[in-house]
């Protein structure tokens, strides 16, 4: 961890979700002139120990700029199972020694490495200068705030309509859940742990709104008019003929839960969440930015990894997103609000394939 | 760092044997590369207290291989003891060409982090594999006290490395280039190319697994610790991603 660079106001700790992003700046930074093999970067990568990779510079449309860095915790994408947890977490925790060693005032942790603050025991934030959250707030709000925004493009009035979350009972997927409950028609809850999903269903019932749980996907997909996707890994049973013709997806999953061709129906109806756009933009210092951090749209970056920015913009060190169940509709709108006062916003949609092109209205 | 499961199978088997013989002569042929280094280091150096220091490396890094050796007497273990293998060779002349350069410093870099990196880290993969047996335990036992080499050369590095910031970097990645090339061939995830002359029969990194142990980790672990060490001293992160992913694989 010895690069030193001066005035660290935040601090990003990430991991990549896949290979091919990798390869792409392992050999930037290798600067070897051939490009190494993904074979050969598979075979040392997770074996690196977290470093910072680059320092960022955020634009805040009022004027303000800050100064941070990203930090690679180098877990493997094909490592991200539960049985390799134990490992993960220790490279999140020498991640976050680094966050500290810089003075960074505030770290986000992006992705997988949230878990070590959802647990019960927060390990991070224990009293020294750097304070750590996991950014869900923020990822929530862009998540919330865009399905909202894509309603209206097509028309569709919120309590007409069914919503299912899958990954209704995580942090983020709960966060959704609770901003939408009592706007929508009905909550649709998927999730892997039964238990606490009927306990989900039964606090919502009982506030007298109506929803559904199931494990089963299958027996969800047919009713949903709305999916927001957040589950912790990808969803392989997830059945795109079970769809509505006319549903609309957000795929929010880091790495991304759905796998679809978007030679279908889909290509206009499915868009990536919980980013974010910074009108002033950001650079990156070395310029590793398209070899990292590619998307058809300029100044996009992940919800979780704003917050920290928008955090540092506010000079308010504080663990925002801490903790599992702890994000309310007021956080999604404390957040939102800081965010859109120095010009991050949810970003305009865009899946793999490219920008959405809504249809007329 | 990553783990391995051991297999632990019976100590009278053949193949553990084999393997156990292998890991043991590479063992005892670094640490007698390593006790030379030390040697030559005196020569490099004015300060008689540091030369004093050199000489007791040397003798520890000596009764390192005499542990060695009593063990694979005791259990019966043929080991191959050699001046001429291959990669060993390599490392004893590349730390020569900086020993005769009288650069305490890039010896320093080259003996007390490249080399007592891999050393502690194999060593304790190898402790761990082996931890119900002898061999094992001395493995595990002469890690620890090899950590203590990697320890008593930070403070000197981090030293050099305030007086002449991109000098050391400089210096650092020519040695970087130098030595661990030779280790990274010699750890590389195939057979060796050039037969190492100490394994007794064919490459022993086939036969890794029937101990729990493989090549991948055992290098990959070895790099993860040489590139913490070189954190701790303060080399940019971004230089020592580069210089590891340009190694062979």
């Amino acid at each position: 961890m010895g690069y030193q660079p001066a005035d660290i106001a935040f601090a990003l700790i990430g991991h990549q979700d896949c290979w091919k992003k990798i390869t792409g700046f392992v050999d930037f930074f290798s600067k070897s002139p051939q490009g190494l093999s993904a074979e050969k970067v598979a075979q040392v990568y997770s074996f690196i120990p977290p470093r910072v990779l680059f320092d960022v510079v955020v634009q805040s449309v009022i004027g303000q700029r800050v100064k941070g860095c990203y930090i690679e915790t180098f877990i493997s994408p094909d490592e991200l199972a539960p049985r390799h947890w134990k490992k993960n977490i220790e490279k999140v925790k020498a991640a976050a020694a680094c966050a500290r060693k810089l003075g960074a005032g505030v770290a986000s942790l992006g992705g997988f490495t949230s878990i070590v603050l959802e647990g019960r025991n927060d390990a991070l934030n224990d009293g020294a200068f750097t304070k750590f959250t996991t950014g869900n707030s923020l990822t929530a709000a862009f998540i919330v705030k865009a399905l909202e925004k894509a309603c209206i493009k097509f028309d569709r009035q919120l309590a007409d309509l069914q919503l299912l979350v899958i990954g209704a009972t995580g942090d983020i997927g709960s966060a959704c859940v609770e901003y939408f409950a009592g706007k929508v028609k009905n909550l649709l809850l998927c999730a892997r742990q039964n238990a606490t999903l009927q306990q989900h269903v039964l606090a919502l019932q009982k506030k007298g709104l109506q929803a559904e749980a199931s494990t089963d996907l299958a027996t969800l997909l047919p009713q949903a008019d709305l999916i927001i996707a957040i589950a912790s890994s990808g969803i392989p049973n997830f059945n795109p003929l079970l769809c509505r013709k006319d549903v609309i997806i957000c795929d929010a999953g880091y790495p991304r839960n759905l796998v679809l061709e978007f030679g279908n129906d889909f290509k206009d109806r499915l868009f990536y969440g919980g980013m974010g756009v910074i009108k002033g933009g950001y650079t990156f210092s070395p310029a590793v930015h398209h070899n990292l951090y590619k998307f058809p749209i300029n100044n996009v970056a992940h919800g979780c990894m704003l917050e920290g920015i928008v955090l540092a913009l506010e000079k308010l060190y504080t663990p925002f997103s801490a903790g599992r169940g702890n994000i309310t509709p007021d956080k999604i709108e404390q957040i939102y609000l800081m965010a859109q006062k120095h010009g991050i916003t949810e970003a305009p949609f865009f899946n793999g394939l490219n920008a959405w092109q809504p249809p007329r209205l | 760092m990553q783990t391995m499961t051991a297999a632990q199978p019976a100590i009278c088997t053949h193949e553990f044997r084999s393997i156990c013989a292998d890991v043991l002569s590479q063992a005892i042929n670094g640490e007698i590369v390593g006790m030379s280094n030390f040697a030559k280091l005196t020569g490099t150096v004015d300060d008689v207290h540091e030369r004093m220091e050199c000489i007791e490396h040397a003798n520890c890094e000596r009764n390192h291989a005499a542990a060695f050796i009593a063990v694979a007497k005791k259990n019966n273990l043929p080991v191959l003891i050699t001046s001429d293998g291959t990669y060993w060779t390599r490392v004893r002349e590349t730390f020569g060409k900086w020993a005769d350069k009288n650069d305490f410093i890039a010896c320093i870099i080259m003996q007390e982090v490249i080399l007592e990196c891999f050393a502690v880290s194999m060593y304790n993969d190898v402790g761990k594999a082996l931890a119900s047996t002898a061999i094992g335990q001395l493995f595990l036992a002469i890690s620890k006290e090899e950590e203590e080499h990697i320890e008593h050369s930070i403070e000197i590095l981090q030293a050099e490395l305030e007086k002449d910031h991109e000098g050391f970097i400089n210096k650092v990645e020519k040695v970087h280039y130098d030595c661990m090339t030779i280790l990274a061939e010699w750890s590389m995830l195939r057979p060796c190319e050039d037969h190492c002359l100490v394994c007794a029969g064919q490459c022993m990194k086939d036969n890794l697994p029937s101990i729990g142990l493989n090549i991948q980790v055992l290098r990959g672990n070895a790099m993860n610790l040489y590139m913490k060490t070189l954190d701790r001293i303060g080399i940019p992160g971004i230089k020592t991603l580069e210089w590891v992913t340009n190694l062979p694989i």
